[in-house]
């Protein structure tokens, strides 16, 4: 039994790994890379991988750049309202150490501790080839079923929830613009 | 149509004397007493300088004052005025524009927001950027960033042996 879904697993993976749907959370100044990646120049449409404008039919959540607490907020509404299987590329250095922005009140410092990451693109800005080269070997990676944040998040999703109440104080906001 | 020095001239009918920088041709900084600053702002928006383009603040910690700087602009010339008025750090109140410039509404609530400077008469003064802030408001300079973010962000550490050949393996 656990033989066949596995290899009905693989079958899907090789699937998934060709179709994926980016919604790009353009958080801070990373977005400027996206374009000429999406444009003729680079063309991100030749590796299967398409613009998404809504949370719910997207796979890949791309955070671009530094991530202020009050956008984390959003981010994670946006990230559980996606169906899995589901992905999040963490882009540039501020989603991985803060980058330049280390010592700002109102940036995060390490995204995976809220949300699983499954690839991280390093550099300030990273260039369209890093990201052309990044969402190569994601879909490598999803192709061999080593992409598991989204499992990773419903297993260990009180270590998560602990982290986002610890940095934020309360991850759903009511706010005025809202209500 | 007046030039920027007779509607300064005339602002010193009301203000007393002024310290005026010129910034460039087009840009000036005036500084008034908080007491007469609703007066002046009010005379230089009838003269021209009808736009508020914005409210900010300066910490001027070693001294002990707050500058609260109204940006001026006027249309007609394309000169900007910065009007500026110091208030107590241990009592800041400075009292509110909302009647001249409705907008001002919300330049007050985020100044008040990242200085703590009270504008007295604004009823609104709820964050407006922040959420579920609980610290002193963050733009003090005895505010410490790196003490909160070490507090609330942990760090991703490194280990030595990640890093290229030639690196310093102490950092």
């Amino acid at each position: 039994m656990s033989e066949e879904r596995k290899s009905w697993e693989k079958v899907a993976n090789m699937l998934r790994s060709r179709s994926l749907w980016m919604l790009y959370y353009c958080t801070g100044c990373g977005a400027i890379e996206l374009p000429p990646t999406m444009t003729s120049r680079f063309d991100m449409e030749r590796l299967g991988i398409g613009p998404m404008a809504t949370p719910r039919q997207a796979d890949i959540l791309l955070i671009t750049g530094y991530l202020s607490t009050k956008t984390l907020r959003r981010v994670i509404y946006s990230y559980e309202q996606m169906q899995s299987p589901k992905y999040i590329v963490g882009f540039g250095s501020c989603t991985l150490n803060g980058g330049i922005y280390y010592d700002s009140y109102a940036t995060i410092n390490k995204l995976d501790l809220y949300v699983p990451v499954d690839l991280y693109l390093a550099g300030c800005m990273p260039r369209p080839e890093a990201i052309v080269s990044g969402f190569t070997a994601l879909m490598s990676k999803i192709d061999k079923g080593e992409a598991n944040g989204w499992k990773e998040y419903q297993e260990k999703n009180d270590w998560y929830k602990r982290n986002q109440i610890e940095a934020l104080g309360e991850v759903y906001v009511h706010d005025e613009f809202h209500e | 149509m007046n030039s920027m020095n007779e509607i300064l001239g005339e602002v010193t009918t009301i203000a007393g004397e002024l310290s005026v920088k010129e910034v460039t041709a087009r840009e000036s900084i005036v500084s008034v007493e908080a007491s007469r600053l609703n007066a002046v702002l009010e005379l230089l928006k009838r003269r021209g300088f009808s736009h508020l383009s914005l409210i900010t603040g300066v910490d001027r910690i070693k001294d002990g004052i707050f500058e609260v700087f109204y940006t001026l602009f006027r249309w007609e010339t394309g000169e900007t005025l910065l009007v500026k008025s110091s208030i107590s750090r241990d009592e800041p109140v400075i009292s509110t524009v909302m009647h001249l410039w409705p907008t001002a509404r919300f330049y007050e609530r985020d100044v008040h927001e990242f200085f703590g400077i009270v504008f007295d008469g604004n009823p609104d003064l709820k964050p407006l950027i922040l959420e579920n802030w609980k610290e002193m408001p963050p733009m003090r300079k005895d505010f410490d960033p790196q003490k909160y973010s070490n507090e609330h962000f942990p760090d991703r550490h490194y280990e030595a042996e990640f890093l290229a050949e030639g690196g310093d393996e102490n950092e």
